[in-house]
């Protein structure tokens, strides 16, 4: 597939073909495939220790696999769970960090206008509330203009209305910005609201993938909402029967 | 009702668990904190100058308060006091650059690379359980009595402080910072600059003030072997002659310069990690 590449763009899809990770005897990726076309917001859902993790890290290129392969977008960024910004810088510095330095700080600016957080970008990291540096997370990923955001529970130390208004947010920046997104959540109404496909990784294996073609923005009080929620909730359920 | 809060108030803000306490005791003394803290400390005082003038206490033994002022100020007006000073600061100058040199370096060396902790890290942790004041002697036979033994000794006391805390800061650096800092594509290079060497400044500013203290420690017991000037000098001299005020003034000129120095590198820690919230500086 590579060699193709030569004289075409380099591809924005990202393609995992028989991806396989031990950590010690249990193998937590078991030949797992999972095509993540561009601009496509595919959402990871699963227990905990069903591998999620595993695979964004891959991704991110954080974890190597044993055995697979993967095709993958040559820009990607990462939003962790936490927001993991370096505390002596301030939070420009923060979102700039890696860049070329010319226009670094303009750059930043821009981020941070993107995820509403202009007026703390001189502050301190460690003064800002959970959902601002969540945000300043997210600008620090977005500034890398990616073709591929990684979102490994992001919203998940929030609390629920900060977690609204993230989500509100991360939504309008994926439809601007038009990259692909994998988000890792345990959250059916994240997935939802958010996501093309809800994916469910069981046993290492994608075990159910489901479309979620509703119109955006969505609504919880959406009627279709409230049916694909249930749809959802039962597939997940008879799934994790046939798993016990 | 607000003064009596203010009254029992601790300088840093936070309420003292005992004031509940205090509060049910008669208010005895309308004094603010800071007098009333001082009052033990001038009841010595005039304890021990009454003794002195009444000649209870000989000034073989002890000299009084004021004796030992006015040799503070003969010291100061012939210049002896500076001339000693002097000495001792330029002392402790070169053997803590000395220290922060060497320390630094090998602790980025033992702490940046395996192959360095491998080579330098069980070593050093074997020689810092050396009393190393137990090696003056040998510092005399090695380097005679001149300025380099009281140098070294200055500079392997304070080494270890640095050394230790700037490795254990470089090695607690936080996994998920490097790793997030890793996605966003920083070189090997740029992670040591941006993640880890700041990750450890708390530290090593605390090793740094360990090795302050550590510096004068050394400084007083160097200087009380073989030295011709410094302030441990002036106090050795002192004893031959009986002049218990000189000592003391040696003693206040140490502590003030222990305070100093620590106050020093509390300022460069106010300064260089002005990023952490206020209540955890200089912990």
């Amino acid at each position: 597939m590579s060699a193709a590449a030569a004289d075409m763009p380099p591809s924005r899809d990202t393609s995992v073909r028989g991806l396989v990770r031990r950590f010690g005897p249990t193998a937590v990726l078991d030949g797992l495939d999972l095509d993540v076309p561009a601009g496509a917001f595919i959402a990871l859902l699963g227990r905990s220790g069903s591998g999620k993790t595993t695979l964004l890290r891959t991704l991110a290129g954080l974890d190597v696999a044993e055995q697979g392969s993967v095709e993958l977008p040559a820009r990607r960024a990462v939003v962790f769970q936490e927001p993991r910004l370096l505390p002596w810088k301030r939070v420009w510095q923060n979102v700039a960090l890696g860049l070329p330095a010319a226009d670094a700080r303009a750059h930043a600016e821009q981020a941070l206008r993107e995820v509403e957080l202009a007026h703390r970008m001189d502050a301190w990291p460690l003064t800002l509330s959970g959902g601002e540096a969540q945000r300043a997370g997210l600008a620090r990923a977005l500034v890398r203009d990616p073709d591929l955001l990684l979102l490994d529970e992001p919203f998940a130390a929030l609390d629920a209305l900060t977690r609204l208004r993230m989500q509100a947010l991360v939504a309008g920046l994926w439809a601007r910005h038009g990259m692909s997104a994998l988000l890792v959540t345990h959250d059916v109404d994240e997935a939802l609201l958010l996501a093309d496909h809800a994916v469910e990784l069981q046993h290492g294996r994608i075990g159910l993938r489901l479309r979620i073609d509703l119109p955006r923005p969505r609504r919880h009080a959406d009627a279709r909402f409230a049916a694909l929620r249930s749809e959802l909730l039962t597939a997940l359920g008879i799934a994790a029967e046939e798993a016990a | 009702m607000s003064d009596r809060t203010s009254a029992l108030a601790l300088p840093g803000g936070r309420s003292h668990p005992l004031s509940a306490i205090r509060g049910l005791v008669p208010r005895l003394w309308p004094l603010p904190v800071g007098l009333r803290r001082a009052i033990t400390p001038l009841a010595i005082l005039v304890l021990w100058q009454a003794g002195s003038s009444l000649g209870y206490i000989p000034s073989r033994t002890v000299a009084a308060p004021i004796a030992i002022l006015a040799a503070a100020r003969d010291l100061l007006v012939s210049g002896a006091l500076l001339h000693h000073l002097t000495v001792s600061l330029l002392r402790v100058i070169a053997g803590l650059s000395i220290a922060i040199v060497v320390g630094t370096t090998l602790a980025l060396a033992a702490g940046l690379s395996r192959l360095g902790e491998d080579l330098i890290d069980s070593t050093l942790q074997m020689v810092r359980t050396l009393p190393f004041l137990a090696l003056v002697p040998l510092f005399i036979l090695w380097f005679g009595i001149g300025e380099t033994p009281k140098i070294a000794l200055v500079a392997l006391g304070a080494m270890f402080p640095i050394y230790l805390n700037l490795f254990a800061g470089i090695r607690g650096a936080d996994p998920k910072l490097l790793e997030a800092a890793s996605t966003l594509g920083l070189s090997r290079a740029a992670l040591i600059r941006h993640v880890v060497l700041p990750a450890a400044l708390p530290n090593a500013l605390t090793g740094l003030r360990y090795a302050a203290g550590i510096a004068w420690l050394s400084l007083v017991v160097g200087e009380q072997i073989n030295a011709d000037s410094g302030i441990g000098y002036l106090m050795m001299d002192a004893r031959d002659f009986l002049r218990t005020d000189i000592i003391m003034v040696g003693l206040g000129v140490y502590a003030l310069l222990g305070l100093l120095s620590d106050q020093a590198v509390r300022a460069l820690e106010r300064r260089t990690l002005a990023w952490r919230p206020a209540a955890r500086v200089g912990r």
